[in-house]
């Protein structure tokens, strides 16, 4: 099974890093590049910096842990979307806003492949692992919306990163397709 | 009968409610306000909840694992964003 995690951020790099041992073949998307200031949110070490987001967490995940993940270090958009979604048996989506997170809706469904999301509010005290059929992205309330750059939300960060890897695996194991809803007060299923 | 989930400066908690599970979002916000003040939901009681604490706030009616009604009355989650890439117009489709 391949698995596509697409944005290496905060959400997406701690949840990588909880996948190392599922046994699925993953493949990691995205364009940015680790800046020392997402040391402190953000699955990465200071040699990464300056590196692909991408290419670092698959560097990271292969002399750490021997785990073999396959770097796509471009940007998720309408016409290579399809090509990065290739071969793929599920999609994640660790995107920060609404118009990415549409554009790889769009193209799953086009597909009919599984998408499963996770996203984080921005004061760090809520978070929702939610699959596809039931997620509608939402947008920040103003552009530029303060983000989780400080390490402050980091303990959020790893239980909705937790929420959605077991959702992976989950799903890896029998296809189940279970939500979550992360909060100060615990992690709740809610499908 | 739905049951209302209200998740409130990072707590959450069910609250039972005599609602059309289709009323409006704005009445789903107003009546939350209420019963959060009245101290009905367990764990989440705030007395001087301002009438205007889930402004902004999303409504998602789904049902739940028994075939249950349930209202989602929670904050936005779009982690964040800005800088570029994330701002409207700006076409991109960025990743953090």
């Amino acid at each position: 099974m391949r698995v596509v995690v697409c944005g290496v951020g905060a959400l997406g790099s701690t949840t990588v890093a909880l996948c190392r041992s599922l046994g699925v073949e993953l493949r990691l998307v995205d364009f940015d590049r680790v800046e020392s200031k997402n040391l402190a949110a953000q699955w990465f070490v200071k040699p990464s910096v300056g590196k692909n987001k991408a290419e670092a967490a698959r560097l990271q995940l292969a002399n750490f842990w021997g785990t073999r993940a396959e770097a796509a270090p471009v940007r998720l958009v309408a016409n290579n979307a399809a090509q990065l979604l290739d071969g793929c048996d599920l999609a994640v989506d660790c995107f920060d806003n609404a118009d990415s997170r549409n554009v790889l809706s769009e193209a799953a469904r086009a597909r009919q492949l599984p998408l499963v999301h996770a996203a984080l509010a921005a004061d760090g005290t809520f978070g929702l692992v939610r699959w596809d059929e039931r997620f509608v992205a939402d947008r920040e309330d103003v552009a530029g919306q303060a983000t989780c750059e400080g390490g402050e939300h980091l303990p959020m960060i790893g239980l909705i990163s937790a929420a959605l890897a077991r959702a992976i695996q989950d799903f890896v194991k029998d296809g189940a397709r279970h939500d979550y809803m992360v909060s100060l007060s615990g992690v709740a299923r809610t499908g | 009968m739905a049951i209302l989930n209200i998740t409130y400066q990072g707590q959450s908690a069910d609250y039972e409610l005599e609602i059309d599970y289709q009323a409006s979002d704005a009445d789903v916000r107003r009546i939350a306000v209420e019963v959060v003040r009245s101290g009905g939901v367990r764990g989440l009681h705030i007395a001087g909840l301002r009438t205007d604490a889930f402004d902004g706030f999303v409504v998602d009616r789904l049902r739940g694992a028994r075939g249950e009604q349930r209202i989602y009355l929670r904050p936005k989650v779009p982690f964040g964003a800005g800088e570029g890439a994330a701002r409207p117009g700006a076409g991109g489709a960025g990743a953090r």
